[in-house]
């Protein structure tokens, strides 16, 4: 599996980083460069690094991976990521910079004059931003994985290592530097090797009537799968096999419901388990297949491809509509598209570290412009992940027996030859892949570190502190973030990139998306209004996700899910539920004790009034 | 697109202490007619963009679900929902970001010679 191209475009991305890193100390004085970069950094760099930033390993990675198993439901996902952004412009670039506050609990605060609205919002960045790290140390593992051919937790460690250390010694202008250079190579690492493909496998409709003329995914050419006991495969058509030696294998029928055949459930007569011993040559029946031992398998081309578990099986004409395998299996078609769309949408201005880059811009007025420069160039990014999923689909159905869906744009490129080209587009993938976790990730532990030394420590630990020790408090912040961030990374491979990010969004739209908004355009939300909507949002948001993640080792609570499958949805897919939930409880509550924090209508102007009339006061002053 | 406007060149410039702004600050009855105005304005805005992009994007699933010859239309063998919603949303999606920013900015602009009046 070891790609020295993709060795070298990993290398040269971390010696880039590193090196601009590195030199953009020098810069990084006093907290507040390390914050806000002192807020003189230019519009087209500030555009570049939030859209270096935004384009997550989930957009450079998981979009593909996902479009290649799911098909055209996963469009909604790039989609909902740049309108979200378009939300954001909408309605709080201007107000938000004006109001000249570092982060959302900065905001909080000084909206509701309330401390502890403010410890609630740590919290809850603290909660949204660990959901986000999980996807990009996912990606992390997976990118090292396949260019060193090292396992996954053991990428995981050294590529979040590099990043702390990174965010330890640069800080935000450092990041700002490093983050603009990354959104570049991001970009040409998703065109340019699309124009290869294009120009390879031939046009996009070429490529779609190929989807169109062949009714499953066939191998376009042998596949060696090393399979492990307890692999599970579902085979669709009788599939003929070479094994390295006879090896022991339990055979089930599909059953109608599949869900407790995956649990494991021993039960032999529904399922109709039986183990047999497949010769070295063997045809293995329409059904799952348990492998029992280590056995190298290949499967000739032309084969119908076997799916491995995670992977619902999806005709090519499924794939192709909307409701197809995403939305179409859950039930509740509908529910599940509209509930998916809120939830990004609304998510987006949630997240802790997208907000934190506005306070870069000089005024409102850049503050609208940047967000619009930024609309237009992840608009642009977003056009080519789906290309990758789609030939994915036609040339690398192997994928859906190892599961690396997600490693789709990291090894798709390898499928073109002479091997030369194919393995420098590899190392060209490989290196966006790193910008784009690193990128994330470093934005992430910035806005960790900042609520770990800037809030807990800096406020209520220790508010005497001075300013050496402050940033020793952030560099900290930063280390005990990644930690925790690499741990936890190190538990989620077998999820998908974008369903844990989903996650993030969700909570976020349903606790800090309403608090802002109606804090923001309403000036009768009160203090226990944002705080009890906020908390109420939040919690139920997580609840419900942890329920599902629960279902997915409770074969009992994923029964009664299935028997469900609006409730299910719900659970998975919360934010149609917990957003307005939020929003009733906030203007219920400020409408029945209608007490104005204190400060109120200064904190409006502020936010509202445009600078020309000169009435500006930055929340932060510098010490 | 990254030029500065001309007046805002690093320093803010000179502050505004000017009696229409401190009565703006002050005297919150006079005030708040005022800034409940501006708001109105920028608020009716957003609004009035938000729903078309709700519009824009929620009317899709509506539209596969309830006229199936929408899904199954091809153009150039590629799905008409894939063109739709996975390459005319972005220019979409821009122009109305477009529309929403000269827009705040004049509302802004119009207040502020108000005031300044």
């Amino acid at each position: 599996m070891t790609s020295p191209a993709a060795i070298a475009g990993l290398l040269a991305m971390l010696i880039a980083t590193v090196t601009v890193g590195i030199f953009a100390r020098r810069f990084a004085r006093t907290t507040s460069d390390f914050l806000v970069a002192a807020r003189a950094v230019r519009p087209a760099a500030n555009a570049a690094a939030i859209s270096g930033e935004y384009l997550s390993a989930a957009s450079f990675l998981g979009i593909a991976g996902l479009v290649m198993k799911y098909g055209f439901d996963v469009l909604w996902y790039p989609v909902d990521y740049a309108a979200g952004y378009l939300v954001l412009l909408i309605f709080i670039a201007g107000p938000l910079r004006r109001f000249g506050a570092y982060t959302i609990p900065d905001f909080a605060e000084g909206r509701f004059a309330s401390p502890r609205l403010r410890r609630l919002a740590v919290g809850l960045v603290i909660v949204i931003g660990l959901f986000y790290t999980l996807p990009q140390m996912k990606a992390a593992g997976i990118t090292v994985a396949s260019a060193v051919g090292i396992p996954y937790g053991a990428g995981v460690l050294l590529m979040a290592g590099v990043v702390i250390t990174i965010v330890m010694a640069g800080g935000m202008r450092g990041v700002t530097i490093v983050q603009a250079m990354q959104f570049t190579v991001k970009l040409f690492a998703i065109t340019a090797p699309s124009f290869v493909l294009l120009i390879h496998f031939g046009s996009p409709t070429g490529i779609f009537a190929r989807l169109h003329a062949n009714p499953i995914p066939r191998l376009s050419q042998p596949l060696v799968a090393k399979v492990s006991p307890g692999d599970e495969w579902q085979v669709v058509q009788p599939l003929h096999v070479r094994l390295d030696h006879p090896s022991r294998v339990r055979l089930a029928s599909l059953g109608p419901d599949s869900a407790s055949a995956e649990a494991g459930t021993p039960a032999q007569p529904t399922g109709g388990g039986r183990e047999v011993t497949l010769a070295p040559s063997a045809t293995l029946p329409p059904g799952q297949v348990q492998w029992q031992q280590p056995t190298r398998v290949e499967i000739p081309a032309g084969s119908a491809v076997p799916y491995g578990v995670g992977t619902p099986p999806s005709s090519n004409a499924a794939w192709l509509h909307p409701f197809g395998p995403l939305a179409g299996a859950s039930g509740q078609p509908l529910l599940f598209t509209y509930s998916l769309i809120v939830a990004i949408l609304c998510g987006t201005l949630g997240l802790p570290h997208i907000l934190v880059r506005f306070y870069t811009n000089p005024d409102a007025r850049q503050a609208r412009r940047t967000a619009l420069f930024v609309l237009l160039l992840v608009g642009f990014f977003y056009l080519w992940p789906p290309l990758y999923g789609a030939l994915g689909r036609l040339y690398m159905p192997g994928l859906y027996t190892t599961g690396l869906t997600d490693a789709v744009v990291l090894l798709l490129p390898r499928q073109i030859g002479p091997s030369w080209i194919g393995d420098t587009l590899a190392g060209i993938t490989s290196a966006g892949a790193f910008a784009a976790f690193a990128a994330t990730l470093s934005g992430l532990l910035i806005s960790l570190a900042g609520a770990l030394g800037h809030d807990i420590y800096g406020r209520w630990l220790r508010p005497e502190a001075g300013g050496a020790e402050r940033n020793l408090a952030f560099r900290i912040g930063a280390l005990t973030a990644g930690v925790a961030a690499a741990f936890l990374g190190l538990m989620v491979e077998r999820f998908d990139i974008n369903v844990l990010v989903g996650w993030a969004f969700a909570i976020a739209a349903s606790s800090f998306f309403p608090m802002l908004v109606l804090g923001i355009w309403w000036r009768g939300l009160t203090t226990a209004g944002a705080a009890l909507g906020t908390a109420s949002g939040g919690v139920a948001a997580t609840l419900a996700i942890a329920t599902t993640m629960v279902a997915t080792a409770s074969p009992t609570l994923a029964g009664f899910l299935d028997r469900h499958p609006a409730l299910a949805v719900i659970l998975a897919q919360p934010t149609i539920v917990t957003l307005p939930l939020a929003i009733a409880v906030m203007v219920g509550v400020s409408l029945a004790w209608p007490r104005p924090p204190a400060g109120v209508a200064s904190t409006m102007l502020q936010m509202h009034l445009p600078e020309r009339l000169g009435l500006r006061r930055e929340y932060i002053r510098e010490p | 697109m990254e030029e500065r406007p001309e007046n805002l060149e690093g320093q803010p410039q000179r502050p505004y202490p000017i009696a229409d702004l401190r009565e703006l600050e002050e005297q919150t009855q006079v005030g708040e007619i005022f800034l409940a105005a501006l708001l109105r304005r920028q608020l009716s805005l957003s609004l009035r963009v938000a729903l078309t992009l709700l519009a824009m994007l929620g009317l899709q699933p509506l539209l596969a679900w309830l006229i199936p010859a929408y899904a199954s239309t091809t153009v150039l063998s590629i799905p008409l929902p894939w063109l739709v919603l996975g390459l005319g949303s972005y220019p979409a999606l821009i122009a109305l970001g477009a529309y929403y920013v000269r827009n705040a900015e004049r509302v802004d602009d119009e207040f502020s010679d108000l005031m300044h009046r």
